[in-house]
């Protein structure tokens, strides 16, 4: 019997015991062609997927590593069959390569035939090519390069992108590295990215994606299409580009509801993206508008499906894709792998805050009970209204109150899904509130306050959730939250946690009705921090407020 | 049986002939009264089979060219055949390998004679027809054929001949070649597709008529000529002669004098057996998977007697394994008795009280169990969802799945890799192709997946590992299986009694955990992922169902801080505190009817009665009693009692009630199950006669009675009727006169017992038995006058 740290379960998921003395090095061995699922304090989850381990292909690891890695580290036999999983798994990928062609532009070629044949008889596959060039090849239509891609990865055959990109119009951008400097992991996830051409960086919130985004940029040295998920998000790219690089004012354009510049670096929402009118995305020509060296995607894990379909027909143009985390509530990671591409560089949240790049940060669940009246009310709710009842409950006004109290030195956000409760919190601690219906101008305004700690405490709802930087806020209290997301959940504590010029640590509160679907949610939403090692602390609201009222009282 | 071969027997010494009977064990059973009973029984058929079944590839063609070969055969002209048939590479050691083969077929008693002319012995040339492959002579091919027939052919291939010495004329190779160098390249491409395959073919219409100069096609070329013949109505041979000029005088091809060498990768032992004890280990957990699941909730068991698809995919689910290998689970737990069908017309699988004492031993042992019983079960897992040749699904657990030679290929397969050597991982077709060499009669692609299933299952079972034999699995292939379990022990992991709670509500068991630590947090936790370790993971359901188990939230909590490495995290504790603090707080009851009344004291006054005991009231709150007895029983009783008490609706309404017009509150009792129509009391009477006449027939078993002789009696439908009724109310005998299945007129004496839908059912006694006659058919009817 072996002594590793690693156990492999059937299921393809392998378990690493982190205390032992050799995790690290398995660590480092498996993290190329493993997902890390969960990363609680004893036992972290790692899951081999087919993504996975074309990810590990992508980046020139083979099966012979993957399994060596796999028998030296584990503590019992591997099973046979997950080795030979392994090694077919990856076989796979690579059998089929996009190449360009002299004559066809773009062909897909193999070196095992009969896998070519298998998938020119798939239905879906054929219409996206062209004409046979020999045994091995066959033509495939450029503007069908990322469809094909997609629809090879649904067969389980992912092609190799070999066709190389469109260098894009020339434009030059240099880091300006004034009193600051890429930190070491960013410059890893920028360099790692761009000799893969395409593909994913997976950074936790707070862990300065945009300078990672920067410096992709200066190494494109092309006009460059950035896509975020709003406005504010928008501006803030801006400021930090105008900060951090050579670019002036003049060379980055906004495009949002409000402006359509087209510059040489574009910032552009989602949002915009995908308007239609008349059933017709009317700024598709923005993707067009200029022959763009490298199209950034931010917070991927949010991209909306019309801008997947837009990024398959971009399959030649360098694309960066930027998250917290690869989970997507609609499942389609898929997407994500074939059309922006394989994950490029990845970190566990709890190792950054080890190194002091994130504040480390506290979870604390407050549950409040429900009155007597309110569980009558909440018993007799329609179904749908049931979650808006208990999450709104005056029960937690209270508990925000105390809170905000508790931390008087401190930059509090509340943040919060239902308005009316935003806007009674409002009244009660006296805060502004941010909602959907305040002007872009005002939010910019009050988060400048904030900022500038003219003000303390923060009211926002979920137009706050992403990209907005607000570094000295170390408190936030969630009194209510889309439903389940747990991606909203990781979102919301990554707003606290952006390194403190204290260096002091962040808390994060979430306030859930005991006994009631929000307390389901809550622990739905809790599962991904949880499994990336932030434990959630429970606290009895009683006890909150017992702790709040002698010094109210003083 | 040759008086020679017996004294040749007889001649052999004591040594030799044990030597026989140990190798040939069907000669002594039973032991034969003298050297001609033993020489008589090892020529018969049966036995000459077996023997050859048992030779190799070489040793069978030393005996086909010994057949083949004119009498008395000449040493050095069988080894000249032999040596044109050897492969290249094989052609050093003839000389060596042929004599002592020769002196094996000697022991054996498959050859006899003197030293320098070997004679194949009595049996062998009948068993060994057709002998490598090659079709009858040209003399037995063309004997039936009809003069005419064969007058064309010789009129077509050697004019001038006389009629019908067509196998003359073959047995020239001049001729042959002639004749072959003729037709055209398709017919001569299936001439050579004959020369060494099946040397026998299917053709419609296979005497027909042809001549060379009109044939229509290949086949009828061939025909013409005489290099096919006819030797029925649908086949054709060709002809011995002809397969000899085409094989350019070989008998054999590529023939190996060893044993074909068995290759593969090379691997490291220790990393194999490591694999191999991993996968033992998997093998027996899902062994105990399915059993403990189907405890709870077992399959039905098919009336054919297998398991129905949906159960084995259902099965595969759980296990997370693919069908086959869930269908091996399921036939191995089967075969090692630790999962049987339960009796009865709605039959379940359910583990057998052997699963019991087979789950407290070591893992070892149980594995050896189970390997054991695999490698010496008679059924074939590995056909299990396929079909058969009457495209029937065959399901897991079928007695279909039984093969005779699936046994017997696993032992022989297991020999193969164990005489591959340390290490060696040999490839499945150079497995086959040894198969094929040291078993040559048994060959075909039956055995060939076979051999397949036996490799597959091993790896799946943990006998192998990356397709090297495992230490353990050695053992267990030389049956040594207290030694395969000797060995598998220490690779095994060691069962650990802590597990790791973790903040996210899971708990890692880093290993095989206790048996009772186990059966406590499956209780209380569900299974995420199982394999080296288990991963846990507490909800609320879960959590609520160890609370339905019994066990309080701090029974719960403190087993887990017992065997918890590391302190309980709070979110955990915070769940089953939760849950146990709601867990019970609504209690469901049932109740007859209950009695309320707003003044408490009432209540108590009635509760203090002796008298309401047998109406079993209990006291639910101060101004309510649940009572188990019906609403009317309870209001009865407390009349009696001298309350005044009214009844109440579901509404809470007080039903007026007439004291006479009182109704049952229970459910309506079960009607009566009457049968439509009803049985008159004559069928009743006769269907009984006919029971007695039956049972009586089975156990007397009366002799037939001779058929009364005389002339068949005949009377008019009406009367015959109106008479068997008759008969059949007072239970007489008659004499009928029946015409039966082929129409012959038949008389029978009858014991009448019943008739309907057209048919008379009757005690025959000329028959000894019980028919039934169809009426239409019965001629007459008279009376027999007793005593016959």
């Amino acid at each position: 019997m072996n002594d590793g740290p690693l156990i492999v379960q059937s299921d393809k998921t392998l378990l690493l015991e982190v205390d032992h003395p050799a995790a690290d090095a398995c660590r480092k061995a498996i993290a190329p062609f493993a997902e890390l699922e969960r990363a609680p304090e004893h036992v972290h989850t790692y899951r081999v997927t087919p993504l996975a381990l074309w990810n590990a292909r992508a980046a020139g690891h083979d099966a012979e590593q993957v399994v060596d890695a796999l028998i030296a580290h584990s503590r019992y036999p591997v099973p046979h069959a997950l080795l030979v999983d392994v090694a077919e798994t990856m076989a796979r990928y690579g059998r089929l390569r996009l190449e360009k062609h002299p004559v066809h532009g773009l062909a897909l070629s193999t070196s095992d035939r009969a896998v070519l044949e298998e998938v020119l008889r798939s239905k879906k596959i054929a219409p996206l090519l062209g004409p046979r060039i020999d045994g091995d090849s066959v033509a495939v239509h450029p503007s069908e390069r990322g469809t094909l891609k997609q629809a090879l990865l649904k067969l389980g055959w992912p092609a190799e992108d070999l066709a190389g990109y469109v260098d894009g119009e020339a434009h030059p951008i240099k880091l300006n590295e004034d009193g600051w400097q890429v930190r070491q992991y960013q410059r890893e996830a920028a360099d790692s990215f761009w000799h893969g051409g395409s593909g994913v960086v997976v950074l936790p919130c707070g862990a300065g994606k945009t300078i990672v985004g920067a410096t992709a940029m200066a190494h494109a040295q092309a006009t460059t299409l950035i896509l975020v998920t709003n406005t504010v998000s928008a501006h803030q790219w801006k400021q930090e580009l105008l900060r951090r690089t050579s670019l002036t004012e003049s060379e980055i354009g906004e495009y949002t509801g409000t402006r359509k510049e087209i510059r040489p670096v574009t910032i552009a929402t989602y949002q915009v993206m995908t308007t239609r009118r008349q059933g017709v995305y009317r700024h598709l020509e923005l993707f067009d508008a200029r022959d763009w060296g490298l199209v950034v995607y931010d917070e991927v894990h949010l991209l909306p499906a019309p801008i997947f379909r837009m990024t398959a027909d971009l399959q030649a143009r360098r694309r960066l894709g930027l998250t917290a985390t690869l989970v997507r509530e609609d499942g389609r990671e898929g997407d994500v792998f074939s059309l922006i591409g394989p994950k490029r560089y990845d970190s566990p949240w709890k190792e950054m805050e080890n190194q002091g790049w994130i504040a480390p940060a506290d979870c604390v669940e407050v549950r409040v009970t429900l009155s007597d009246d309110e569980r009558l009310a909440y018993a007799m709710a329609e179904a749908d209204e049931r979650y808006r009842f208990c999450a709104s409950t005056p029960a937690k006004t209270r508990v925000a109150e105390a809170l905000v109290r508790r931390h008087t030195d401190e930059q509090v956000l509340v943040i919060g899904q239902y308005i009316d409760q935003l806007d009674e919190l409002g009244d009660h601690l006296g805060a502004p509130v941010i909602k959907g219906e305040t002007r872009i101008r005002e939010r910019e305004r009050l988060f400048q306050a904030f900022r500038d700690k003219e003000l303390r405490v923060l009211v926002v709802s979920k137009v706050a959730n992403f990209s907005i930087d607000l570094p000295e806020a170390s408190i936030a209290i969630q009194v209510s939250g889309t439903f389940g997301s747990r991606q909203e959940e990781a979102q919301r504590l990554g707003r606290v946690l952006r390194p403190k010029a204290g260096g002091g640590g962040a808390r994060f509160y979430s306030v859930v009705s005991r006994d009631t679907v929000d307390q389901d949610f809550a622990a739905h939403r809790q599962r991904f921090l949880a499994e990336q090692g932030y434990a959630y602390q429970i606290v009895d609201a009683d006890d909150v407020l017992r702790e709040d009222r002698p010094s109210a009282d003083s | 049986m040759s008086v020679e071969f017996a004294d040749w027997l007889r001649g052999r010494d004591d040594e030799e002939l044990r030597a026989l009977v140990a190798a040939r064990p069907e000669l002594v059973t039973p032991v034969p009264a003298h050297v001609e009973g033993l020489a008589a029984r090892a020529v018969t058929p049966s036995a000459t089979g077996r023997a050859l079944d048992r030779l190799d590839r070489f040793a069978l063609a030393v005996l086909e060219t010994l057949v083949l070969l004119p009498a008395p055969a000449d040493l050095v002209e069988l080894r000249d055949v032999l040596a044109r048939g050897l492969r290249e590479s094989a052609a050093g050691d003839l000389e060596a390998a042929l004599s002592g083969t020769l002196r094996r077929l000697r022991g054996l008693a498959l050859v006899y004679g003197p030293d320098d002319s070997p004679m194949p012995a009595p049996g062998v040339r009948e068993a060994l027809s057709p002998p490598a492959g090659l079709g009858p002579p040209a003399a037995d091919v063309f004997r039936h054929h009809s003069p005419e027939r064969l007058a064309e052919i010789t009129h077509d291939i050697g004019a001038g001949h006389r009629d019908g010495e067509v196998p003359v004329l073959l047995g020239d190779p001049a001729v042959v070649e002639r004749l072959v160098t003729e037709v055209s390249p398709q017919a001569r491409a299936a001439l050579d597709e004959l020369a060494w395959g099946p040397a026998a073919g299917r053709l419609a219409n296979a005497r027909r008529a042809v001549r060379a100069d009109t044939a229509q096609s290949p086949i009828e070329e061939l025909l013409a000529r005489g290099l096919l013949g006819a030797t029925g109505d649908e086949t054709v041979a060709l002809p011995r002669e002809v397969a000899l000029y085409l094989r350019d005088g070989r008998l054999h091809r590529d023939l190996l004098t060893s044993p074909p060498p068995l290759r593969g990768p090379e691997r490291d032992a220790a990393l194999t057996d490591r694999t191999a004890a991993g996968q033992a280990f998997m093998f027996v957990r899902a062994v105990e998977e399915l059993c403990e699941r189907w405890s709870f909730d077992p399959p039905g068991v098919l009336r054919t007697g297998g398991l129905a698809v949906r159960d084995l995919k259902r099965a595969a689910q759980v296990l997370e394994l693919p069908e086959w290998s869930t269908a091996l689970v399921a036939e191995v737990a089967y075969a090692a008795g630790l999962i049987v069908a339960s009796g009865g017309v709605d039959g379940e699988w359910l583990p057998s009280p052997a699963y019991d004492a087979w789950r407290v031993k070591p893992g070892e042992e149980r594995w050896a169990a189970v390997a054991g019983n695999w490698l010496a079960t008679d059924r074939a897992p590995g056909l299990a969802g396929e079909r058969d040749d009457r495209d029937r699904l065959l399901n897991a657990l079928t007695p279909e799945l039984r093969r005779g030679a699936a046994r017997e290929v696993r032992t022989a397969t297991l020999a193969m890799l164990a005489a591959a050597g340390p290490g060696v991982a040999p490839d499945p077709a150079s497995v086959r192709d040894r198969l094929a060499w040291e078993q040559p009669r048994r060959r075909g692609a039956y055995r060939d997946r076979l051999v397949d299933f036996t490799l597959r299952e091993a790896e799946q079972i943990g006998v192998t590992g990356l397709g090297v034999l495992a230490g353990h699995g050695r053992a267990l292939a030389s049956g040594d299986t207290a030694q395969a379990a000797k060995l598998l022990g220490p690779l095994l992991p060691e069962p650990i009694d802590h597990v790791l709670l973790q903040a996210d509500l899971t708990a890692v068991a880093p290993g095989p955990l206790t048996g009772d630590l186990r059966r406590r947090l499956t209780l209380a936790a569900d299974v995420e992922s199982t394999g080296g370790a288990t991963v846990y993971r507490f909800s609320e359901s879960s959590i609520r169902r160890a609370l339905d188990a019994g066990q309080s939230g701090e029974e719960l909590l403190a087993m887990l801080a017992h065997h918890s490495a590391t302190p309980v995290p709070q979110p955990l504790n915070y769940l089953v505190t939760d849950v146990a603090r709601r867990h019970g707080r609504i209690r469901v009851g049932t109740a007859g009817a209950y009695i309320r009344c707003d003044d408490p004291a009432v209540l108590d006054q009635v509760q203090a009665d002796r008298r309401t005991v047998p109406l079993r009231l209990r006291r639910l709150a101060p101004t309510v009693i649940a009572s188990r007895s019906a609403r009317a029983a309870l209001v009865d009783g407390l009349r009696a009692m001298g309350y005044a008490p009214v009844a109440e609706s579901l509404d809470g309404d007080v039903i007026v009630s007439q004291l006479d017009a009182r109704r049952a509150e229970g459910a309506p009792p079960a009607r009566p199950v009457t049968l439509v129509g009803g049985l008159d009391r004559d069928v009743v009477a006769a269907a009984v006669r006919a029971i007695r006449a039956g049972d009586a027939a089975h156990r007397a078993r009366r002799p037939p009675v001779e058929s009364p002789g005389g002339q068949v009696p005949r009377s008019p439908a009406t009367a015959t009727i109106s008479a068997l009724q008759q008969a059949i109310r007072q239970g007489g005998r008659v004499w009928i006169g029946y015409l039966d299945n082929q129409g012959q007129a038949t008389s029978r004496i009858l014991e009448p017992a019943r008739m309907e839908g057209g048919y008379l059912t009757a005690y025959d006694e000329t028959r000894a038995a019980v028919h039934r006659f169809a009426l239409h058919r019965i001629t007459g009817v008279s009376e027999v006058s007793d005593g016959g």
